[in-house]
C-alpha cells in the first residue's frame, strides 16, 4: 500500500459522489471531510465537470416552441428590478408649442421636466439599491444555509461517534504520546467487523501550514499502511473517521506522524502518538 | 447593458442573467434547450413532465444565476446539474406513484447513439459519445443507471446482480475515462 493507493481510494469516493451514487452514510462521511478539505472540494468540482458530460449520452430533443415563450413570460412576471423599472417609467414629452408660452410658464415647464427626470433617476437608484439589497440578502441566506449544512454534518459526525461508542462490537484503544509529543493523548474506537474506526486526539502540537498529521495502520509483519490525513485545532484536538484496511484489522496497531500535506507513502517523521504495541 | 447572446460565453450570459437581463435568459435557453430537454426526457420518458421540468430548470437558473461561481466549475455543469436533479426529483415522485419507473424499465437504456440524430448533436457531444461507446458495456451501464436513474452504488449492484465492489470499480474506471476526455480532447475551455 503506498501513496498512490491512498490517493486513489479518496478519488474513488469523490468520483462516485460526483454521480451522487454513494450510499447515505458514506456520502455523509465524505461531506464532513469535504467541509474541511479545500483540495478534495476542488477535486470534486473536477469530477462533477466530468459527470456533466454524461448528459451528452442522451439524445438531444427539441421541446415544443411554446415552452420558450412560457419560460420567458414566467421569468418576466418575477419582478427583477433594473429592467422592469426602465420599462415602466415613461419618458416625459415636452410640449412642442412652447415658444408661444410666456417665460414663466416655460420656466415652470422646464422645472417640471427637470423634476421628472430627477424623479426618474431617484426611482431608478432606489430600485438599484433595493436590487442590491435583495442580492445581499440572498447571499447571506446561502451563506447561512451553508453554515447550517456544516453544522448538520458536525452533528451527524457526533451521532456516528456516539453510536459507535455505544455499540457492543466496538473496541476501544488508548493512544499515548511519544517523547516527541508528551502531552498528546488519543482514543481510537473501531468496529472490527465493519472496519469502521474513529480517532479522537488531544494535545497534539499545532499543525504547521505545509504539513498534516497522517494515520498509519501497522499490520503484523507488514509495512505501515497510510490512513487519513488530518489537522488539529488549537487544543491539538481532532476527530477523524475512516476505514481500517482489511489486512490491519487483526492485532491492530496504529500510529500518527506529521507528514507533508499531500501525504506520504511511508512514515517520514517521528511518531507522535501510538497505540501500545503488542 | 445587454449581453449579445450568440457571441457571449456561458459565464457572460449567466452574469447578465444575474443582473436581470432577459435576453441572456433567452440566449442560454436557445443554447442548451436541446441537450437539457434530451437529458430530462431520457430521465422521465414523458414530454409533459419533461417540459415542466425544463421550465422549472430555467426559472431556477433565472432566479439563482447570482449563485453561479465560475471558479467552482463550468457553467454547463451547473445547468446540467440543476436539470438532472430536478428531473430525478420528479422521477422519484412519480416512481413512488408507480408509473414512470416501469415505463422506463422497458426502454433500452444502454443505447449510445442514433445515427439519424447525430446531425443535430454538438461536436462536444460527439466526442463524449464516442468515448462512452468505447467503454466496456457493463461500465457504461453502471454509469447510466447512476446518472439517468439516480441509483446509488448499492442499488446498482442489486439491479445488476453484481458484487458492490465490482460495481464501484466499474463506475470509477468509467469516470476516470470521462475525466481524461475532459482534459485531453475537450480542454477546460468549454
Amino acid at each position: 500500500m503506498d501513496l498512490m493507493d491512498e490517493h486513489q481510494q479518496n478519488q474513488e469516493s469523490l468520483a462516485l459522489h460526483a454521480l451522487d451514487a454513494l450510499d447515505a452514510t458514506e456520502a455523509r462521511l465524505l461531506e464532513a471531510h469535504l467541509a474541511t478539505c479545500a483540495e478534495c472540494r476542488a477535486a470534486l468540482a473536477e469530477w462533477r465537470d466530468a459527470t456533466g458530460l454524461l448528459a451528452h449520452a442522451a439524445t438531444p430533443k427539441a421541446p415544443s416552441d411554446e415552452l420558450r415563450a412560457r419560460i420567458l413570460a414566467a421569468a418576466r412576471s418575477e419582478t427583477r428590478a433594473p429592467e422592469t423599472s426602465a420599462r415602466v417609467v415613461p419618458m416625459p414629452i415636452a410640449p412642442r408649442r412652447s415658444n408661444l408660452w410666456p417665460n414663466v410658464l416655460r420656466i415652470a415647464a422646464a422645472v417640471a421636466i427637470v423634476g421628472l427626470v430627477i424623479g426618474v433617476i431617484v426611482m431608478w437608484r432606489r430600485d438599484e439599491l433595493a436590487r442590491r439589497e435583495i442580492v445581499r440578502i440572498t447571499r447571506e441566506k446561502t451563506r447561512a444555509e451553508n453554515l447550517l449544512a456544516l453544522e448538520r454534518e458536525a452533528r451527524a459526525k457526533e451521532r456516528d461517534a456516539i453510536a459507535m461508542l455505544n455499540s457492543r462490537d466496538t473496541k476501544k484503544m488508548e493512544l499515548a504520546g511519544t517523547p516527541t509529543a508528551q502531552n498528546a493523548r488519543g482514543t481510537f474506537v473501531f468496529d472490527p467487523k465493519t472496519g469502521h474506526g474513529m480517532l479522537m486526539t488531544e494535545g497534539l502540537p499545532a499543525t504547521p501550514a505545509d504539513k498534516q498529521y497522517e494515520v498509519w495502520f501497522i499490520p503484523k509483519g507488514h509495512t505501515p499502511m497510510p490512513g487519513k490525513m488530518f489537522t488539529v485545532d488549537k487544543s491539538g484536538r481532532a476527530m477523524v473517521s475512516g476505514e481500517i484496511p482489511l489486512e490491519a484489522r487483526l492485532n491492530l496497531v496504529i500510529a500518527i506522524t506529521l507528514e507533508p500535506k499531500k501525504g506520504s507513502a511511508v512514515p517520514t517523521s517521528a511518531i507522535y502518538l501510538s497505540s501500545p504495541s503488542s | 447593458m445587454r449581453a449579445e447572446p450568440s457571441k457571449s460565453s456561458d459565464g457572460d450570459l449567466l452574469r447578465a442573467l444575474a443582473r436581470g437581463d432577459q435576453t441572456a435568459l433567452a440566449g442560454i435557453y436557445d443554447r442548451y434547450r436541446l441537450i437539457l430537454f434530451g437529458l430530462v426526457m431520457r430521465i422521465l420518458h414523458d414530454r409533459t413532465e419533461a417540459e415542466d421540468v425544463l421550465q422549472e430548470t430555467f426559472l431556477q437558473v433565472w432566479r439563482r444565476a447570482g449563485d453561479f461561481d465560475e471558479a467552482r466549475g463550468r457553467a454547463f455543469t451547473w445547468l446540467v446539474t440543476i436539470a438532472r436533479s430536478r428531473a430525478l426529483d420528479r422521477l422519484r415522485a412519480s416512481a413512488s406513484r408507480g408509473r414512470v419507473a416501469s415505463e422506463a424499465a422497458r426502454l433500452p437504456h444502454d443505447e449510445v447513439g442514433d445515427a439519424a440524430e447525430d446531425a443535430v448533436r454538438s461536436e462536444q457531444g460527439k466526442v463524449v459519445r464516442e468515448a462512452l461507446a468505447e467503454l466496456p458495456s457493463e461500465q457504461r451501464r453502471a454509469l447510466f443507471l447512476a446518472y439517468f436513474e439516480g441509483l446509488t452504488q448499492t442499488e446498482i449492484a442489486a439491479r445488476l446482480g453484481d458484487p458492490l465492489g465490482t460495481v464501484k470499480t466499474r463506475m470509477r474506471s468509467g469516470m476516470i475515462k470521462l475525466r481524461e476526455l475532459l482534459h485531453d480532447k475537450l480542454g477546460n475551455s468549454m
